[in-house]
């Protein structure tokens, strides 16, 4: 396969920033950071899609960060920022394909939390 | 056949829908105060949002994205971050003011101040939201809007001198009260050309699932629905113009509003004023508040629809709950929504260079609308328009606030 | 926590790359990535205005009227992934210098651009 044949994608413009949707078509997010490892004598690897507020946060200021990862810690997310590994990302077109279920992961925990404490109470409400 | 219909309702609910406490404001102390001199940018303004709202319609139909999901992806989080906190803060004060516009309505009535009607007004808005679908909503807003038609008939009936009517059309400086001019001009322009619009516009159109084949239909609507809408905003200063501006009536309150209809009508145009003025506010509001949801879930990934069910996107859910109960305080704690509004709208128009600007580069970008990318007509009008409203609010802000 | 081994390329994005000999080159603007047997990996790194345009690929006279403004003809470069050492990346920095890189045009990168890529991994 020559150089020119290998598809090539545009991070930042196709892959940053862009709707992340699960693998039964819901959203879950955007993609707020990606991260690369870099490697001695090798090219560096795409290693995970980051999603979450305290990433988005980073972006803006480090220590809006801090601030942020505080609230989500009484939601129940732990202080890891959600991390998707680069081998589950399917398609990168309009969205972002991930073979993950967005309802078992961290980026839903807010959602579940105000889906069971008040939207739930509330009548009318599912 | 299907689109017909589909084209018809998007115009009946432009015309029901155009008006709102913005508009009804701005064009009745436009018409007290200058008569018929500042018809004209009642025309800028419409050509203009006739513009963008295409453009909205266009950008969703061929890129499958809204505004906001566009601009996130397009321009990056840090961008799309000034945008969302200006674009926020400016909804915010909007919905306030809408809030009050039908607090004050009911006010008029039933002459219980409009204080006291906030709360429960805001109650029943969100429960609309939470219960009802988009359609039935907009489809609602556009039905009941079509009461705003009574100011067309006032219009005609108060006998304008209709050669005076067609010259307002040609821009004029002031002839006397610059600053005041330039104020009511700029509110003009930024309550039709209401940066909410193209958000919730574009959300809408995703929300309805429209692609490609759309295109003509939503050219349809914009042009003939925002082209007869603004006829009703038209006919509200001529009446004002006719009845107000001769005798020296400012209107310092919405009662002083009323009168447009009171003159012609008596009675029942006073019930019909309020009607107007309740009912267009009301939908508003409503897609005001919606707009804040809409634009925050789609800066953050979050799944929303107003079609869905709350439990289904609770945090955008969550999202107008919380922005109607808190933007309500505003009127609760006693701001006057007619100052509310007269600022509001001057604000609009300061901040559209941050909406448009983005808004104009996807126009023109392939990726995103491929063949259907704006002309340089659309281009040229709209830059035009936008630097025009920007240039004259940031001379008209500082002057009124001087002066008033 | 950040791996030493590991860099945020959403942090990365914007930051000024210096050359060897300490000069500035341009903002990072865009990254590339192709994929290499079961990974997809960095090819290169875009930087300069040049490469900003590209990215918001808008009026397409912006570049013209920028050089008529400026006098200067916007300029960027490609960076093929081993000439960018990223050990800090809050200071990345070229390891060769300015004159050795391949610079970008527009034209060369318009073609790249047509229509939304939608690559099945």
């Amino acid at each position: 396969m020559s150089q020119e044949d290998r598809k090539e994608i545009n991070l930042i413009r196709d892959v940053l920033d862009n709707q992340l949707v699960d693998r039964h078509k819901q959203p879950m997010g955007r993609a707020d950071g990606l991260i690369i490892e870099l490697r001695t004598g090798e090219p560096p690897r795409l290693a995970y899609i980051e999603a979450g507020a305290q990433t988005l946060a980073r972006r803006l200021h480090p220590k809006l960060s801090n601030w942020v990862s505080k609230l989500a810690s009484r939601f129940g997310k732990d202080g890891e920022p959600y991390r998707i590994p680069w081998s589950r990302v399917h398609d990168v077109g309009i969205d972002i394909d991930v073979g993950v279920d967005a309802e078992k992961t961290p980026v839903m925990l807010f959602e579940q939390w105000l889906r069971e404490h008040v939207v739930g109470r509330i009548p009318g409400g599912s | 056949m299907k689109k017909i219909i589909q084209v018809a309702l998007g115009i009946l609910t432009s015309i029901g829908g155009f008006l709102d406490v913005g508009a009804i404001a701005t064009s009745a102390q436009a018409g007290a105060a200058f008569g018929f001199e500042l018809i004209w940018a009642l025309v800028l303004g419409t050509v203009c949002v006739t513009f963008l709202v295409e453009m909205s319609g266009r950008l969703a139909a061929a890129s499958k994205h809204t505004l906001a999901e566009a601009v996130r992806e397009r321009f990056g989080a840090k961008f799309y971050f000034i945008q969302y906190i200006v674009e926020v803060v400016v909804d915010f004060l909007v919905l306030a003011a809408e809030i009050g516009g039908v607090c004050i309505a009911l006010q008029l009535v039933t002459g219980l101040s409009y204080r006291w009607w906030v709360l429960p007004v805001a109650f029943f808005l969100w429960l609309l939201l939470w219960k009802g679908t988009f359609d039935l909503i907009e489809n609602s807003v556009a039905i009941l809007g079509l009461v705003t038609l009574v100011f067309v008939a006032a219009a005609v009936v108060v006998k304008p001198d209709w050669s005076s009517v067609l010259a307002g059309v040609v821009p004029s400086v002031a002839r006397h009260d610059t600053a005041h001019y330039l104020f009511i001009a700029v509110s003009i322009v930024g309550a039709l050309v209401s940066p909410y619009l193209f958000f919730f516009y574009s959300s809408g159109a995703v929300e309805s699932k429209w692609d490609r084949e759309y295109i003509g239909v939503n050219r349809a609507i914009a042009v003939v629905g925002m082209g007869f809408g603004s006829i009703v905003s038209l006919g509200l200063l001529v009446a004002a113009a006719v009845v107000l501006h001769p005798r020296g009536i400012q209107v310092d309150s919405y009662n002083q509003a009323a009168l447009t209809l009171v003159q012609p009508f008596g009675f029942i145009g006073f019930l019909l004023f309020a009607a107007s003025l309740g009912i267009t506010c009301f939908g508003a509001a409503l897609e005001v508040g919606l707009d804040q949801a809409y634009i925050t879930a789609q800066a953050f990934g979050w799944r929303w629809g107003e079609s869905q069910k709350p439990s289904k996107d609770a945090r955008f859910s969550m999202t107008y709950t919380v922005v109607i109960f808190l933007s309500s305080l505003l009127m609760v704690a006693g701001i006057d929504p007619l100052q509310l509004t007269l600022f509001t709208m001057a604000l609009s128009a300061a901040i559209l260079p941050i909406v448009i600007v983005p808004f104009l580069v996807l126009m023109n970008d392939e990726r995103y609308v491929g063949k259907y990318r704006n002309g340089w007509i659309s281009n040229a009008v709209v830059i035009f328009i936008i630097g025009l409203a920007f240039v004259l609010a940031i001379v008209a802000l500082p002057l009124e606030i001087l002066g008033g | 926590m950040t791996k030493r081994h590991e860099v945020h390329l959403e942090l990365l994005l914007g930051k000024h790359v210096r050359d060897k000999d300490g000069l500035k080159v341009g903002r990072i603007e865009e990254v590339r990535a192709h994929e290499q047997g079961e990974e997809w990996v960095v090819k290169e790194y875009l930087i300069g205005p040049v490469a900003i345009l590209e990215r918001l690929s808008a009026l397409p006279l912006a570049g013209g009227i920028l050089g008529l403004v400026t006098g200067k003809v916007p300029s960027g470069y490609k960076v093929p992934w081993d000439k960018l050492d990223l050990s800090d990346p809050e200071h990345p920095c070229l390891t060769c210098t300015r004159g050795q890189l391949e610079p970008l045009t527009r034209g060369k990168e318009a073609g790249k651009k047509k229509g939304k890529s939608n690559v099945k991994l």
